[in-house]
């Protein structure tokens, strides 16, 4: 009896030391994102569902161009993939590695294959972003995608109830239809017109008629959902980026905006990473239809493959049709830059601390000042 | 009381033992998987909220000094130009943000205006210089972080930026008011994992734990918090860049301790239940040995008893004692070993009955054989008596010889009146006997009667009285000649136990029931020894002197009295005092 003990006792004691070794293999792929906390949930569970090794690390998506630009520029700790913004591959063009495979046209959106561009090669899309008008059902659309219609109907639609009954955010990138509809845009030689003046004041001159008076800075996001499920507002513009976030989807409608910027989220892989390959075959993991899919389905974000997109919720497809229309930001490195300095000047100037002459003035030596530094 | 394996006490221990063992283990595991998993959770949660406040803690202090530099940046916009009111507001400044360690103006080409030189690395990226506080960096081995403050004027322009470093040693300071349990720590780590602070004051290099622990792995590629175990530590993270209300510092606060100092609790439960667990158990197995115990000893008495029983030992013993159907059992099996003995009696009474039976028929035998030739001794004997003169000096002798052998005759008389009559109930309902027998009857008023004059000298001699009592005067079923005999045999024997005389009662009354009669004869003698009493019946059985009784009297007694389907017993007097013989003869 004892020695039947002994020898099973013994077989296990063998079977743990031969099988008790860690399993070697590649080093974990390193990722490098700026995904939402929930978003980074998901990510998490689809890469451990899928036993994919990765090492994730999280960048504030409002320091992510930065801390992105030094790691690249220093070369230490460098990700094998990372997820940025569309505006911020002009300035990395440079620091990226070319993805070997071509994109089938066939198998990514229009809007899929715009954010890539001419850096087409350089990135995967992973979402379409860009302003879009968010309705309630019950409201009426506008007669058309132009601000001018918009206004008319959000004016329309005020009540004693409803006094501001357009959502709209003292940011540069809501400016951008403004600037549009004056023929002007988000670059530096476009600002020298008098229209960015003009559409500065028509815009400042939203707020406290049909939009309500700003929140505090960071503010915005809550105020502004609070407003939407308080029936506060008829007619939001915003992002695809928020409809995960509303509560009643089937509420919602979805119409396009004139002039609405559009942008996206891409996965590069950088020139310094050390397992280029397997970051690219995460970024097309990430990118497949079943992820996107996924996302699609949990925060109602816009797919950049036509086959998820046709899988994705209603009014992800509505706002992928809605931003059919919308144009892609100017491709520059200094793009993203510009908003440091449009975005003080239209708080001034809703605020009233500056007329549109003054704040438009002191975007333009700002600008010039940026485009004349070396980069 | 030790059980032997196999035996019902064995088996009732072992019933008992898994019904107290099993219901023990499952309800101390249970008790042992919940505690434990009750105390994990709170330990999580515990960790989790601890750095949850000093993560709060920590983005306040460093949020708290932006929007003081951002007010101070505004204020200073308004009036670039003016050194002496820049210079108060930078003093003021370090005096409300003492975590300040230099504080410089640049212009917005980045050229240094006032207060400190810029410090390498703080046109972090941007020539903008978007207002953001940096990763944590190195200066001098301390760890700081650079805030950027765009100074903008009404208008929105950019006038400049306040450049700020900031002195992360109140992190330090701060860790170390944790109130922490055993062997915990927390330590704060910067977006590449490089520890910035430590609550337990050990110092701080500028390697990365990145790679190397897991939970700063998690903590920086995971969202907001959560826990991990690993490598025998529970760790409790939280990214502070995911909640920071703008661009804020890249950093992880953790909470970390070995599991054998956060399970403590859960351990010494363990231990605690295994020991009360372990006392209850064999509380258990006391308590259920001691009633197997208390259950199976009257089944072992009952088991000894049938053993005894099967050996032939079924005489009673003391009575089994046992609750429920035990205690029935014992009374059952008492009353079969008591009938099994009396089964037993009875057939040996039978035993001795044949036994008797036989030794009558051989005495009758001997008895005839023997009877022939003592006669002829007996003739020749008073022959030659009669042939002797008186002083013959041979005629002593020759009297001897007929006294003997008269003495000798009537001990043969005595066996062939025992032979004569059939004994036992064969003899009386023996095929082709009983019809041809006619019943005999008898007054026993004047058998009495007749036996008070007939012992009348007797009597006299033995300075005895007879007294007599008649209240019953049915026939009885006994030859009156028989009746005769027993009681003159039974008065004979009382005059002879009186040696100083006395009174005998010859008593006739109806007995219970009324178809029989109780003759009884006592006296006033010493009795018959209770020890005497079941043999006194027996042929050849006296206690008189040597050459005074033959021994077959009441052997004689009893058979007449059983002939007639009778009985006779002896026992006290009345009083206790003397001897009583009880018969009971059917009524004719």
């Amino acid at each position: 009896m004892t020695k039947r003990w002994l020898a099973i006792c013994a077989a296990f004691v063998a079977s743990a030391a031969c099988g008790g070794g860690q399993p070697s293999g590649p080093p974990p792929i390193r990722f490098l994102h700026t995904f939402s906390p929930a978003e980074t949930e998901l990510v998490n569970r689809y890469l451990d569902e899928r036993g994919l090794a990765v090492e994730a690390s999280l960048v504030p998506f409002a320091r992510g161009q930065q801390v992105i630009g030094e790691i690249l520029k220093s070369g230490a700790s460098c990700p094998d993939v990372i997820r940025i913004d569309a505006t911020w591959l002009p300035g990395l063009r440079q620091q990226l590695s070319p993805h070997a495979a071509q994109l089938d046209p066939a198998a990514w959106t229009p809007e899929a294959l715009a954010l890539i561009g001419p850096e087409r090669g350089l990135a995967l899309p992973q979402t379409v972003d860009g302003l879009i008008v968010v309705r309630d059902t019950a409201t009426p659309a506008p007669a058309s995608p132009s601000i001018d219609d918009l206004v008319v109907a959000a004016r329309a639609a005020k009540t004693v109830d409803r006094p501001h009954p357009l959502g709209v955010r003292v940011d540069g990138y809501w400016f951008v239809p403004w600037l549009r509809a004056q023929q002007a845009d988000l670059a530096v030689e476009a600002i020298a017109g008098d229209g960015a003046t003009t559409a500065l004041r028509a815009f400042a001159s939203l707020f406290g008629d049909v939009a309500s008076p700003p929140p505090p800075l960071g503010g915005e996001t809550p105020d502004e959902l609070r407003r939407w499920r308080s029936h506060g507002v008829a007619y939001w513009i915003t992002g695809p980026w928020q409809l995960g976030a509303l509560e009643d989807p089937g509420r919602v409608a979805v119409s396009p905006l004139a002039g609405a910027p559009r942008g996206g989220q891409l996965l590069v892989v950088p020139a310094c990473a050390t397992q280029a390959q397997r970051g690219w075959e995460l970024a097309e993991e990430l990118t497949s239809d079943a992820m996107q899919t996924l996302f699609a389905q949990t925060f109602s974000t816009i797919p950049t493959r036509t086959a998820a997109l046709a899988a994705a919720p209603p009014v992800s497809r509505a706002a992928a049709e809605a931003l059919r229309t919308a144009q892609m930001l100017p491709r520059a490195a200094v793009t993203p830059l510009l908003f440091d300095d449009l975005n003080p000047a239209l708080a001034a100037v809703v605020a009233k601390d500056a007329t549109p002459e003054e704040a438009i003035e002191g975007v333009r030596r700002g600008w010039a000042r940026l485009t004349r530094r070396p980069r | 009381m030790t059980a032997q394996p196999g035996s019902l006490r064995w088996r009732v221990l072992l019933v008992l033992a898994l019904a107290a063992i099993v219901p023990t283990i499952v309800v101390g595991v249970l008790a042992i998987i919940r505690t434990r998993a009750d105390v994990q959770n709170e330990v999580r949660r515990g960790a989790l909220a601890h750095i949850r406040a000093l993560g709060a803690a920590l983005d306040g202090t460093l949020q708290d000094s932006r929007r003081t530099v951002e007010l101070a940046a505004a204020t200073w916009a308004d009036a670039p130009d003016d050194p002496r009111q820049t210079q108060l507001l930078l003093a003021r400044l370090r005096r409300d943000v003492p975590i300040v360690q230099s504080l410089s103006v640049v212009d917005p080409d980045g050229i240094l205006k006032y207060g400190d030189p810029v410090p390498p690395g703080a046109d972090i990226g941007s020539h903008s210089f978007g207002g953001y506080v940096g990763d944590a960096v190195r200066i001098g081995g301390k760890p700081v972080v650079q805030l950027v403050v765009q100074a903008r004027g009404r208008t929105g322009e950019l006038m400049g930026a306040f450049i700020a470093t900031l002195d992360l040693s109140f992190v330090r300071d701060l860790l170390a008011t944790a109130r922490l349990g055993e062997g915990a720590r927390v330590v704060v780590v910067d977006g590449k994992g490089v520890p910035v602070a430590t609550s337990d004051g050990a110092p701080i290099g500028m390697a990365s734990l990145a790679g190397s622990d897991p939970a700063v792995d998690r903590a920086l590629g995971s969202s907001i918090e959560g826990t991990l175990s690993a490598d025998g530590t529970i760790s409790a993270y939280r990214n502070l860049s995911g909640y920071q209300s703008l661009r804020g510092v890249r950093w992880a606060i953790l909470h970390q301790q070995p599991e054998d100092e956060a399970y403590a609790l859960a351990r010494r439960t363990t231990r605690d239940t295994l020991i009360v667990g372990g006392v209850a158990l064999a509380l258990a197995l006391a308590l259920g040995g001691w009633m197997a115990t208390r259950l199976t000893r009257p089944l072992a008495a009952l088991a000894r008893r049938a053993d005894a029983i099967a050996t032939g030992h079924a005489e009673a013993g003391p009575p089994i004692e046992g609750p429920g159907e035990i205690g029935v059992l014992g009374q059952r099996i008492d009353e079969m070993a008591k009938r099994i003995s009396e089964r037993h009696e009875l057939q040996s009474a039978l035993a001795r009955g044949d036994r008797l039976a036989s030794v009558g028929v051989m005495s009758a035998q001997v008895a005839h054989e023997i009877n022939n030739p003592l006669t002829t001794v007996l003739g020749y004997a008073k022959l030659l008596q009669e042939d002797k003169p008186d002083d013959h000096p041979d005629r002593a002798g020759l009297e001897l010889i007929a006294g003997e052998a008269e003495r000798m005759k009537g001990i043969i008389g005595g066996l062939l009146e025992y032979a004569r009559t059939p004994r036992g109930s064969d003899a009386m309902i023996g095929p082709g006997k009983s019809a041809e027998l006619a019943t005999p009857t008898s007054d026993p008023a004047q058998v009495v009667r007749h036996v008070g004059a007939l012992l009348g000298p007797l009597l006299q001699k033995s300075k005895a009285r007879l007294a007599t009592d008649v209240q019953a005067t049915a026939p009885l079923a006994i030859d009156a000649h028989a009746l005769q005999q027993v009681l003159v045999n039974l008065v004979q024997n009382a005059a002879q136990a009186m040696a100083g005389g006395g009174t005998i009662t010859i008593g006739v009354t109806k007995a219970p029931g009324g178809i029989a009669t109780l003759i009884t004869v006592s006296d006033e003698g010493p009795g018959v020894p209770a020890k005497d009493r079941a043999r006194v019946f027996d042929p050849f059985f006296t206690t008189k002197a040597a050459g005074v009784g033959t021994g077959l009297g009441l052997a004689v007694c009893k058979h007449l009295v059983a002939t007639a389907g009778g009985s006779i017993e002896v026992g006290d007097g009345p009083g206790g005092r003397g001897a009583e013989f009880r018969l009971v003869i059917p009524n004719a």
